[in-house]
C-alpha cells in the first residue's frame, strides 16, 4: 500500500491513469503540462506527455517557479478529497477540483510566474486531472 | 485511342459502360498527352514531417517555406499558405490580411487540442442520473439553461461571421475558430437538451444587450474578442464553474465540467490573440480599455435584470427559500470571482481598467 504523498503513491496512480482508455475521450484526451502539487510542505512535479503522466518527482518549493501551475492544499484536505474519491469512485460534487478551487479564498490552482496562459491550463485540461486523481479510488492509500 | 481509354471502357461495367465504348470507337473523339506540367510546381519539394509524441499536429507541419507567417497576407484568394498561385484568380476580399488582426501563437495547439477532447452530448452525458427536481429548482435550472444556450447561439454567429474574412494566410486560426463554432455549438445543444429532458422546458429569452454589443462590433475581429472573451466569455465561465458546484446530479456536472474546459480554449486563444495585438499595435491596449469602458454599460443593463440572478440564486440555494437563505450570498460571491478573474486578464494584458460604481463593488478592494 503505497502511501500519499509519496512517488511511489503518484507512480502507482499513473499506472492507472496511463492504461485506462476510458479516460481519453468523452471530454478527456492529450494533455502537455507540467504540473506541481504541493501537500503541505510536500512539492512533487508531475508531467503529462499525450495520453500519458510520464513522469513523478519529488521536488523543492524552488522547483514551483518552473511548472505551469501547482495545486496546493494542505495534508488534511488533500486527504479529504482522496477519502471521498476512493468512497464513491471518483470526485462527488464537494470534492472536484474546480469546486475545491473554488471553495478556497487562494484557489486551488496558482502559480508563482503569474502568467495568465500558463495558469488557464488548469481548465484547459481540467477533465484530465479529475480522471487523474479519480483513478486513486482504484488504489489502496495510507496517510502518513 | 489511347491504350487506356480502350482499358477503362473494357473494365468499367458501370450503366455508363456502353456509352464510353461507343464514344471511344468515334473517330471525333480526341484523348489529349497529358502534359503533366503542373508536376513541377511547388515551392519547397521533398518535405518529411514525423509525428512526435503528439502525432502529426498542424504545429508540427510548419517547416520550411510552410512555417512562414509573414505580418501581412496581401494574397486575396484561397491559395492555401505554401502553395503556388494561380495566375489570374479574382480577389475573394478577405477584410482581416494583417497577422495582428487574428493571430495567436496558441491557435494550431488549440485546434488539436479541441479536435482531441471533443465529447457529444447524445451519448457521453449520463443523462440517466437527471432525476425529478422541485418545480421551482427545475424552473431555475431551465432558466439558466436557456440564457446558455442563447450565449452559445451568439458564439457561434460571431465567429462564423468574422472566421470568413480571415486571409488564408492564417489557416491555423480559422481552422481553431471552426472548431470553437463547434464547440458553441455543442454548447447550444446540451443546453437545450437539459431544458428539455426532465419535465421542464425553455424559460424568458435573455435581456441581449452583451449580446447585441457583441454580434454588432464593428471594428474588427480584435474588438469582438474582447466582448467575446474578456466580458461575456470570463462571465460565462464563472457561471459554469459555479454551475459544476451546484450541479444536481452526474449528468450536470459532466456537462458543466466539459463546457469548462471547451471554453477555457477559446478564453485561451482570446487573450493570446489580445497580447499578441497589443504588442504589434501602438495604441491597442488604450482601445481595448475604451471598447471595455463602452462595454461596461451594456454589461450593467444585463446585470440588472433579475432573471438570471434569481434563477442562479435558486439553485445556488437549492430553493426560492434557499436562494433568499444563502443563494443570494453565493451568486454574489459569483459576481465578486468573476470580476476578480476579470481584472487579472486586465492586469496581464496591461491593459487600463477603471470599474465602474455598479460593478465596483465586486471589485477585490486594493
Amino acid at each position: 500500500m503505497a502511501s500519499f504523498p509519496s512517488v511511489e503513491w503518484f507512480d502507482d496512480v499513473r499506472d492507472i491513469f496511463n492504461n485506462e482508455e476510458s479516460f481519453r475521450g468523452g471530454g478527456g484526451g492529450q494533455c502537455n503540462c507540467v504540473a506541481g502539487i504541493k501537500v503541505g510542505k510536500h512539492v512533487f512535479v508531475l508531467t503529462f506527455e499525450g495520453f500519458e503522466c510520464t513522469d513523478a518527482q519529488k521536488a523543492s518549493l524552488r522547483d514551483l517557479d518552473e511548472v505551469d501551475f501547482y495545486m496546493d492544499m494542505g495534508a488534511l484536505e488533500w486527504q479529504a478529497m482522496l477519502e471521498n474519491i476512493r468512497k464513491n469512485g471518483h470526485a462527488d460534487l464537494g470534492y472536484t477540483l474546480n469546486t475545491l478551487d473554488l471553495d478556497r479564498t487562494e484557489g486551488l490552482a496558482t502559480s508563482k510566474h503569474g502568467d495568465q496562459y500558463r495558469e488557464d491550463l488548469f481548465f484547459r485540461y481540467n477533465q484530465t486531472f479529475q480522471y487523474f486523481f479519480d483513478a486513486s479510488a482504484r488504489i489502496k492509500t495510507e496517510f502518513g | 485511342m489511347a491504350k487506356a481509354v480502350k482499358a477503362a471502357a473494357k473494365a468499367v461495367k458501370s450503366p455508363h459502360a456502353d456509352a464510353v465504348r461507343k464514344a471511344a470507337k468515334s473517330p471525333m473523339l480526341e484523348i489529349p498527352e497529358p502534359k503533366l506540367n503542373w508536376m513541377n510546381n511547388s515551392r519547397q519539394w521533398g518535405v518529411r514531417v514525423k509525428p512526435g509524441k503528439k502525432g502529426l499536429t498542424l504545429g508540427s507541419l510548419n517547416v520550411g517555406i510552410y512555417g512562414e507567417i509573414p505580418m501581412e497576407w496581401p494574397d486575396q484568394t484561397r491559395n492555401p499558405r505554401g502553395a503556388v498561385g494561380r495566375k489570374g484568380m479574382p480577389p475573394v476580399g478577405y477584410m482581416l490580411r494583417s497577422k495582428a488582426e487574428v493571430w495567436a501563437d496558441s491557435a494550431a495547439d488549440l485546434y488539436e487540442e479541441a479536435i482531441q477532447r471533443r465529447w457529444a452530448p447524445a451519448t457521453d452525458v449520463p443523462w440517466h442520473t437527471v432525476k425529478p427536481l422541485s418545480q421551482e429548482l427545475e424552473r431555475a435550472i431551465c432558466q439558466v439553461s436557456t440564457e446558455l444556450s442563447q450565449y452559445a447561439n451568439v458564439e457561434i454567429e460571431v465567429i462564423s461571421s468574422w472566421q470568413h474574412q480571415m486571409a488564408y494566410g492564417y489557416h491555423e486560426v480559422k481552422q481553431y475558430l471552426a472548431t470553437a463554432g463547434f464547440d458553441a455549438a455543442r454548447h447550444y445543444e446540451v443546453f437545450r437538451k437539459r431544458a428539455l429532458i426532465n419535465g421542464g422546458g425553455l424559460g424568458l429569452e435573455g435581456p441581449g444587450q452583451v449580446n447585441r454589443m457583441i454580434l454588432e462590433s464593428r471594428g474588427g475581429w480584435t474588438e469582438a474578442v474582447v466582448y467575446l472573451v474578456l466580458v461575456r466569455g470570463l462571465f460565462a465561465q464563472t457561471i459554469v464553474r459555479y454551475l459544476e458546484q451546484y450541479a444536481s446530479n452526474e449528468a450536470e456536472r459532466f456537462i458543466y465540467q466539459n463546457v469548462l474546459q471547451d471554453k477555457a480554449r477559446l478564453l485561451t486563444y482570446g487573450v493570446d490573440h489580445l497580447k499578441f495585438a497589443i504588442a504589434h499595435g501602438e495604441d491597442r491596449k488604450q482601445v481595448i480599455a475604451t471598447l471595455l469602458a463602452i462595454g461596461d454599460g451594456l454589461f450593467i443593463r444585463d446585470f440588472n435584470d433579475p432573471v438570471l440572478r434569481e434563477a442562479l440564486a435558486i439553485i445556488f440555494g437549492g430553493s426560492i427559500e434557499g436562494a433568499r437563505r444563502t443563494g443570494m450570498d453565493v451568486y454574489h460571491d459569483m459576481m465578486r470571482s468573476f470580476m476578480s478573474t476579470h481584472l487579472e486578464y486586465c492586469r496581464w494584458l496591461d491593459v487600463p481598467r477603471r470599474v465602474p460604481e455598479r460593478l465596483a463593488q465586486y471589485a477585490p478592494q486594493a
